[in-house]
């Protein structure tokens, strides 16, 4: 096996992948911008006491956890347009797509934290006058998204790994970015192997904080939720 | 003259096979102490939990200074939350576990109602909840998290964030058995106390010495109904009924005044 | 704006779909098969003692856990060649990239459901005069197995949805007859819609599971 290992030329065009990186934080915080309120809201209502609710909310849900994200990202990049006559670039369909997608997660960690928290907490608050949203944002919430915090990490990490299907409708990410210079260079093996070298150094830190957090979780007597 | 603060008619509560409550008719008056006991599976706390609404009784009526709780429809009683929650606000409630809230201090803790609930502003709740942090004889730990205290520190804390509401009536699930034996006495005497200064009290309690010597009205539940009422010294000292004799002869703890048919 | 829905086209091309399914079975049994077994090794690896066996098990799972799976599956299929004295096809690409994936995923499940049995359990069979792999085996397994399937469970379900990942690099699984069915007949939609409730009828029966033994543990 005589291959010459050549990553000058990735190097050379290390600001090509630094700006796919950039795209794909950009893609990945827009995501959780939206993501976040929309899966608290979807948890809510799937604790909610109206049957009908709960279950539709809970359908919904699992199709989002249930489906692979490509199959959704190609339905609102290709099938959507034609449906609804709104207009899909490759960053709109991928920011509706992961929005949506990583809400259904969300809400079940956030669903997770909520049910975590002992009865009593609600009875308190109950006890003393709070109605169900002050009991919520008052009492739950504060002690359930401590809980969640691991939980809610590795979901980003998720997220941002599964961010590299927008390269495949065309939007300009690390991932892209990669292909493109591969093809270019005729370097794959370098091109991708720095690529992936990117992703991890910036996920690895995360993962290491997620335990760091949960050991310490665990160390003052509090559980974590997954 | 005496006053009606709570009242209850035929309450019955059921649960989905058994029948806890099996109707209970009570009257608790203005600045009245009254215990409740019997053996565990009486009734006794979901009674006291069916005069808060924490649990929803299946029928009956409950009355708060005459005031039927909840609307009539089709000769039933039912409850909306939002009719529930100004009642609650004026009823206190300690339950056996504290139920502190983990995430805030103690002063956080006492507050909390007067502020989120009775919306006052922060000059009138924080100088509120440390009145009565006072009063339950704990104001150097305020900036403590319920954590860091012990479990009779705890319990009175919680006393503290019943009263901050001002309630017309406090409610004690079983407010001492979660204790260790030394604590005990600390929690007993702020509820003394607070009996003491004319504060409605009902108390579900296994203490039955504290119950003798502080309650005006004790109250035996058995099976979901009350077998036997009266005052301390009838109902602990000159049981009438069988079942009480039974269940205060299993009390040794307890050492009953010489009787005085005995004497 | 009307659309004009028709599934005609789709079922039209039901044998591109049902070759598509049977591939994408094929490819997450395969992967999840292996995965588990290579998983239980790598995932005792990081409880030796010796650093020569837990260091590289260690960065082994750290690296697949923390790139992308899509990264992972293009590495083998345009970078791996270069250096493989083996021909690499679309299906073999596939196959290493998720099973290593699977691997380093299902490593980190055997280390946390051995690490939560009680360390009295070890000692408790080291006292009985136990080997190290008649402890594991006879009771520490046995006890961790319980708390280790619902993660077995939605390791299933993760990687049933990664085997789309393969349509990338043209392997015929379901996710690419869907494109070469919208992009003959022009129907994305119908053929995306159909794609997604055939993804959804093979998975969420896990996904169910999981709720439920979720539910169940917790009490």
């Amino acid at each position: 096996m005589g291959y010459v290992w050549e990553f000058g030329v990735v190097f050379n065009q290390l600001d090509l992948l630094l700006a796919g990186l950039l795209n794909t934080l950009k893609i990945t915080g827009g995501a959780l911008l939206f993501g976040i309120p929309l899966g608290l809201l979807a948890a809510i209502l799937r604790l909610s006491t109206y049957k009908w609710l709960r279950v539709s909310v809970g359908v919904l849900i699992e199709f989002f956890r249930t489906t692979p994200p490509i199959v959704q990202l190609f339905w609102f990049f290709f099938a959507l347009p034609m449906l609804s006559g709104i207009e899909m670039d490759p960053f709109r369909a991928s920011l509706v797509t992961f929005s949506i997608q990583s809400s259904a997660f969300f809400a079940e960690v956030f669903r997770g934290g909520i049910v975590s928290i002992e009865r009593g907490q609600w009875e308190a608050a109950r006890a003393i006058g709070m109605n169900y949203l002050e009991s919520m944002r008052r009492v739950i919430l504060p002690q359930a998204v401590k809980r969640m915090i691991p939980a809610f990490l590795e979901r980003v990490i998720e997220l941002m790994k599964t961010t590299t299907l927008v390269a495949t409708v065309s939007y300009a990410d690390l991932l892209y970015q990669a292909n493109n210079i591969a093809q270019s260079t005729y370097r794959p093996l370098e091109v991708f192997t720095v690529a992936a070298g990117l992703y991890f150094i910036v996920l690895f830190p995360t993962s290491l904080l997620v335990k760091r957090i949960e050991r310490q979780l665990a160390k003052t007597g509090e559980g974590t939720v997954h | 003259m005496s006053l009606e603060i709570l009242s209850c008619r035929n309450l019955k509560k059921q649960f989905v096979e058994n029948q806890v409550l099996q109707g209970i008719d009570l009257q608790i008056n203005k600045g009245e102490s009254l215990a409740i006991i019997g053996a565990s599976g009486s009734g006794k706390s979901t009674l006291l939990r069916c005069l808060n609404f924490l649990e929803i009784p299946s029928s009956g009526e409950v009355r708060l200074r005459g005031k039927l709780i909840g609307s009539r429809q089709n000769g039933q009683v039912v409850y909306q939350e939002r009719d529930l929650i100004p009642i609650r606000a004026k009823i206190g409630m300690v339950f056996q576990h504290f139920n502190l809230f983990p995430h805030m201090t103690v002063l956080q803790n006492v507050m909390e109602g007067p502020r989120t609930v009775l919306k006052l502003p922060k000059s009138e709740y924080e100088s509120r909840a440390i009145s009565y942090l006072e009063k339950v004889s704990i104001p150097e730990k305020r900036n403590a998290y319920p954590s860091e205290l012990s479990g009779g520190q705890q319990q009175r804390v919680a006393i503290a964030r019943a009263l901050a509401m001002e309630p017309e009536i406090m409610l004690f699930d079983e407010a001492t058995s979660a204790l260790d034996p030394e604590l005990v006495g600390e929690v007993l005497d702020v509820i003394l106390k607070l009996m003491e200064e004319g504060l409605t009290c009902v108390l579900v309690t296994h203490e039955l010495g504290f119950a003798y010597s502080a309650a005006q009205r004790v109250l035996f539940m058995h099976n979901g109904v009350v077998l036997e009422e009266g005052s301390a010294y009838d109902v602990l000292v000159e049981p009438q009924q069988p079942r009480t004799i039974e269940f205060l002869r299993g009390h040794s703890r307890f050492q009953l005044p010489a009787s005085k048919n005995s004497q | 704006m009307e659309h004009v829905w028709d599934f005609q086209t789709v079922f039209a091309s039901w044998s591109l779909l049902s070759q598509g399914l049977f591939n994408t079975l094929k490819l997450g049994l395969l992967t999840l098969i292996t995965g588990m077994f290579f998983g239980f090794f790598v995932g005792l690896g990081r409880y030796s003692r010796s650093s020569w066996v837990n260091f590289p098990a260690g960065v082994f799972v750290e690296v697949f856990r923390n790139t992308p799976a899509l990264v992972q599956i293009m590495w083998f299929y345009f970078a791996f060649p270069i250096i493989s004295p083996f021909d690499i096809d679309a299906f073999a690409a596939a196959a290493l990239g998720l099973g290593l994936n699977t691997t380093a995923f299902c490593a980190e499940i055997f280390r946390g459901g051995i690490q939560s049995i009680h360390r009295g359990q070890w000692e408790a069979g080291k006292a009985l005069g136990m080997t190290y792999r008649e402890q594991v085996w006879r009771i520490i397994l046995p006890q961790a197995v319980v708390r280790m399937i619902p993660a077995f469970m939605n390791r299933v379900v993760e990687l049933m949805k990664m085997t789309s990942l393969a349509s990338v690099i043209a392997f015929g699984e379901l996710m690419h007859q869907a494109k070469t069915i919208s992009t003959y007949h022009f129907n994305p939609i119908e053929s995306y819609t159909v794609v997604a409730l055939l993804f959804f009828l093979v998975i969420s029966p896990f996904a169910f599971l999981v709720y439920h033994l979720e539910n169940r543990f917790r009490k």
